[in-house]
């Protein structure tokens, strides 16, 4: 996926750079021997070759068999493991394409909103204000907690009865204005739908938030002020400034959160597992919880890889539309750098 | 500071009067956001289970009951807490290293250097990224066993490091440093390794500190596989550890957020410890995305 | 996160082909069992045949046996007291038990066998046992039973039966944890019952929850998760008549009219008001001891839990007859020795001496929350002191398992499915038994393919 990188290479200028901004990218140096490259690589290369390179060929190699390592033997079934997956009589179909599902729904619920949120705070603590340490701190500090932690501790908080979420809301008369949104009583967090998703989405905000926003905090540093004050010279308003110079100038954070976010969505399984358990039904078990139960639960690792296959593959095809909407809209950070120079 | 959507010059705006108090308690609330659950989680566990549980929930425990931090860290040694935070912290630290050292070299070689199949060799190291963590599982065990490495720390240090994560990542931020840098240390003579060590290296610290950080975590925070590599209870990590508490058929709430906190509080530790520098320096230097 | 069948995304044992030994420790155990002789002789047993490969010990001549098991919970102090008197009545075995969650257990369990790590001996639940043995993971005991002079007299005979698989036993019960009628006699004294005298038939039982209901308190709250919901909608469908899975195990039946029956008592319940709605994982059981509730069904283990929490009034009983007949759900621990590269014939010997002796003290085991599998130790006095054990073991006959075959737990997994979704309000409880029915059916047709039963 090479594409993974267009987007992310035309850098903002560091700011340890002295010296006029490179006019252009020169070419990589080459200095040293034939093989120097190669001795950089090396130790990575070992240890991606023996732990990831290697296992995922494996991994081509036991999609296309009955394979359970207990076995004796691990019959082959040339692609029958990927047929299943489009054949709707088959076992696997339903469970699959319903955990797809559940991944997309996850992932489109949440991605806009761990896009947004961190963008927003980290312009509001982008600015001098007292406590803005100590915020940033705060906000980033879910994240160093394990999802274990996170899912046991937010099953106890959120649950519909006996859960302090849903006690605070009734003690502030809070969840009368849920309950004029349709929410039953007790407000169902975790045995409803859509509440469930909206506490699993909830939830992961409130856990990831601080990641993304540090990024972006980051980003924010290589928009350079005076764009802003061109900007207002020109009568900009502040949207039209967000629009018009923060946005263009975030664009290769922008694509770089969006990967990572997607990613980490659609590999969401602890917070399910541990908050809903899959629940209400199979509405939240996500195509990784399928996954693993298919493969450990009940040792169909065939099957389970050619699951796994396919769902990296949609990925692949989300990640390059990614890379190509915001690399067609790239074309307008070209002007803004030649001006930043000039 | 340059303020987005604002400009420097509007920072004075927020230290006008109006301004305070709407942002003091906006500070207020968000803070709550972040730090109302983890409140929780302490003063949960410092409850008996029959308070925990209580409904009406309890704020404050009606009295404080440390058995849960008394189990975990009695000295029987039916959980050697200490033993299995140093484990932790050892294979953290490792892990931490390895992935540093071999991360940043790949990300120099391939940010830095013409040679024949880069591109190909980058593309298969992206690519990878997409691939659900499961499809490595069993094959990894197979592999750990071969190695000899079950029940070691190796097992916990090495196979992660070979995520692509820390090279994609360091790579954006080495792509971005100017050119010039490195042609003057090698005008003054400098080899590759030097320009590495002494040019690339001190000028992307916060970046190196960053993801030292993030696989500080991620490695100290992994409860899935130590639980398959590690078998014997005084090898376990904090978390493989403090899975022991769960009960087998209740849900001790007390004691599993006393485990939290013990496995919590550490890295909260090293967070705050080092969060002036990862978030201000990161901030200050700009993340290459 | 307690049983495995708790998790459907973590491991259960599935399927495999293989079910014998392999011929080398198939000759190694026989010869163990040769001089271990019967039970009564055990001590003498690893002096008495120091076999050439028997190097399993530590240097100074004691066999070391590693011991695994899922006791997380406050069985787990009781069995390692049990371990640890083993290991200074015996000089020259040292077991050294392992403990971890159920979820992890059957998860790691396969890997560690195949890399020569695993344990030597393990507990396995009875719905697992059939599948690990299916996939080769454990030794037959048929002559360990039979030197043991175990016979089927001394146990519930679906617990014995369960053992079995392909002609061949591998599991040794050691107990069975059955599901029980827990109350709040404080709660229920409120409402105006007598918590001497509980309601033991439906028209009782229903009486008692109006009069609850009347009381401002939903008596009993119907969980939508496998615990304890799942067990408490097998216990019904056993009650209504109804089974599981049809004679041959070959299709699900719980979708018949008993089944929908059963169900659709649950979730009357939770529209008539007997029950809260939208109950989370354990809220049944933490609703009875905050006085929210008055009635769970729930398991043995529940004891030491209610007994650590004070102020709470409480009892239990065997499980009222809301159906036709009476039954209740039970699970089953099982001791498995275990098929492993590198497994000593010393240690196959000490290995059968440890399950013999526990096996003994199975009545001292039964503190830890638990039904002595044996009709002996069930009806020793030691036993029937244990006044909250022995009432729910009263039910001993009226025992149902879950059924007995390979990958059963793929199949039952489907029923939890329609019991969340129909206690949960979001499917009709007919629609919801026929879809998973469906579902399951495949499963099951899958897993015969696969273990070509």
């Amino acid at each position: 996926m090479s594409a993974a990188t267009a987007p992310v290479a035309p850098a903002p200028r560091p700011p340890g750079a002295a010296g006029p901004a490179p006019g252009g990218r020169r070419r990589p140096l080459r200095r040293g021997a034939w093989w120097t490259p190669y001795v950089f690589l090396a130790p990575f290369a070992a240890i991606f070759g023996t732990f990831v390179a290697f296992p995922a060929v494996r991994g081509i190699w036991m999609s296309l068999h009955d394979w359970d390592y207990l076995m004796p033997s691990k019959p082959f079934v040339g692609l029958g493991n990927y047929a299943d997956l489009f054949d709707p009589t088959s076992v696997v179909f339903q469970k699959f394409w319903d955990g797809m599902a559940a991944t997309g729904v996850f992932v489109v619920a949440s991605v806009p909103v761990l896009l947004t949120v961190p963008l927003l705070l980290a312009m509001a603590l982008n600015r001098k204000f007292p406590g803005r340490t100590f915020l940033r701190a705060v906000v980033f500090l879910p994240y160093v907690l394990g999802v274990a932690v996170v899912g046991v501790l937010f099953r106890f908080v959120l649950d519909p009865n006996l859960g302090v979420l849903n006690h605070l809301l009734h003690v502030t008369r809070l969840d009368r204005l849920l309950h004029a949104l349709g929410a039953g009583d007790p407000v169902p967090w975790l045995t409803a739908q859509p509440w469930a998703w909206i506490s699993l989405v909830g939830v992961t905000v409130w856990w990831t938030l601080g990641f993304n926003m540090i990024i972006y905090l980051a980003g924010l540093q290589d928009v350079p002020p005076e764009l802003y004050d061109a900007a207002k010279v020109d009568g900009a308003s502040a949207r039209q400034r967000f629009r018009h110079v923060t946005l263009p100038g975030l664009r290769p954070v922008l694509a770089f959160v969006l990967t990572m976010t997607v990613l980490a969505s659609a590999n969401m399984f602890g917070q399910s597992d541990l908050m809903t358990n899959g629940g209400p039904g199979t509405s939240t078990r996500t195509a990784l919880m399928v996954i693993l139960d298919t493969g450990l639960g009940q040792y169909k690792m065939g099957a389970a890889a050619a699951m796994g296959y396919l769902l990296s593959i949609g990925l692949g095809i989300v990640s390059i539309v990614n890379f190509v909407a915001l690399r067609e809209r790239g074309g307008t950070r070209r002007p803004r750098r030649a001006r930043r120079a000039s | 500071m340059s303020a987005p959507g604002g400009g420097a010059r509007r920072t004075t705006a927020a230290r006008r009067g109006l301004g305070s108090g709407v942002t003091w308690a906006l500070v207020v609330v968000l803070a709550a956001t972040f730090i109302g659950p983890l409140t929780w989680m302490g003063l949960t566990s410092l409850k008996s289970y029959g308070e925990a549980t209580s409904s009406p929930p309890t704020l404050w425990p009606a009295e404080i009951d440390l058995s849960a931090y008394e189990r975990l860290l009695s000295l029987d040694g039916q959980y050697p807490v200490l033993r299995w935070f140093l484990n932790s912290l050892l294979a953290s630290s490792l892990h931490t290293v390895l992935v540093l050292a071999v991360a940043s070299t790949a990300a120099f070689a391939l940010a830095r250097m013409r040679f024949r199949g880069r591109g190909l060799i980058f593309g298969v190291i992206v690519s990878t990224l997409f691939l659900p963590a499961f499809v490595f599982l069993m094959p990894n065990y197979l592999t750990i066993d071969a190695l000899g490495w079950i029940d070691s720390v190796w097992a916990l240090v090495v196979p992660g490091a070979a995520g692509a994560f820390g090279v994609f990542f360091l790579r954006q931020f080495f792509v971005g440093l100017p050119v010039e840098l490195e042609e003057a240390a090698a005008l003054d003579g400098a080899n590759q390794w030097g320009v590495f060590t002494r040019v690339v290296l001190p000028n992307t610290r916060p970046a190196l500190a960053t993801l030292a950080v993030l696989a500080f975590l991620g490695n100290w925070n992994d409860y899935i596989w130590p639980v398959y590599v590690l078998f014997s209870p005084e090898r376990l990590t904090l978390p493989a550890g403090l899975k022991l508490l769960q009960g087998a058929y209740v849900t001790d709430f007390p004691s599993i957020m006393a485990g939290a906190v013990v496995a919590s509080v550490p890295v909260i530790v090293l967070f705050v410890l080092t969060q002036r520098f990862i978030i201000e320096g990161v901030a200050r230097s700009g993340l290459k995305g | 996160m307690s049983q495995s069948s708790r998790t459907p995304a973590r491991p259960q044992p599935g399927p495999t082909g293989s079910s014998g030994l392999s011929r080398l420790s198939r000759r190694g155990f026989l010869a163990g069992l040769g001089a271990v002789g019967l039970g009564a002789g055990v001590a003498a047993c690893s002096s008495g045949s120091p076999s050439p490969a028997g190097t399993g010990g530590s240097g100074g001549g004691a066999v070391d046996l590693a011991f695994w098991n899922g006791f997380t919970g406050g069985d787990g102090p009781v069995m390692q007291d049990l371990v640890d008197r083993f290991n200074a009545e015996h000089e020259d075995i040292a077991v050294k038990m392992t403990t971890m969650e159920w979820a992890d257990f059957h998860a790691k369990l396969p890997a560690a066998l195949t890399s020569g790590q695993g344990p030597h001996i393990a507990i396995q639940h009875l719905d697992s046992l059939p599948t690990s043995a299916a996939r080769g993971l454990l030794l037959p005991l048929d002559d360990l039973a039979s030197d043991l002079d175990l016979t089927a007299d001394d146990f519930i005979r679906p617990v014995w039966d369960a053992g079995i698989y392909d002609g061949a036993r591998y599991g040794i019960p050691l107990d069975v944890h059955p599901l029980g009628f827990f109350m709040n006699t404080t709660v229920m004294a409120d409402a105006g019952l007598d918590p001497a005298d509980p309601p033991m038939d439906r028209e009782s039982y229903e009486a008692a929850l109006d009069a609850l209901l009347a009381n401002g308190v939903a008596g009993h709250w119907m969980s939508p998760h496998t615990f304890t919901g799942g067990q408490t909608l097998q216990s019904l469908i056993w009650q209504f008549g109804g089974d599981l899975l049809d004679a041959d195990g070959a299709t699900a039946a719980w979708a018949q009219d008993e089944g929908v029956e059963a169900l659709s008592w649950m979730v009357d319940a939770v529209h008539r008001g007997w029950s809260a709605r939208d109950v989370g994982q354990d809220a049944d059981i933490i609703a009875l001891q905050n006085g929210q509730a008055a009635f769970n069904w729930n398991g043995i283990w529940s004891i030491n839990t209610l007994d650590e929490i004070s102020g709470l009034a409480w009892d239990v009983r065997r499980l009222p007859r809301i159906g036709s007949v009476d039954a209740a759900w039970a699970g089953s621990h099982n001791f498995v020795l275990t098929k492993q590269k590198g497994t000593t014939d010393a240690q196959l010997e000490a290995a059968q001496v440890f399950v013999n002796w526990v096996s003994q003290q199975s009545a001292a085991w039964a503190v830890g929350g638990q039904v002595p599998a044996r009709t002996s130790a069930r009806e020793s006095a030691e036993f029937t002191a244990l006044a909250p054990q022995a009432a729910i073991a009263e039910q001993a006959e009226d025992l149902r398992f879950p059924p007995s075959i390979p990958g059963i737990g793929d199949a039952i997994g489907e029923l939890y499915t329609a019991l969340n979704e129909a206690v949960l309000l979001t499917k009709e409880p007919r629609e919801a038994l026929e879809d998973a029915a469906a579902r399951a059916d495949q499963v099951l047709a899958d897993n015969r393919d696969r273990y070509g039963a």
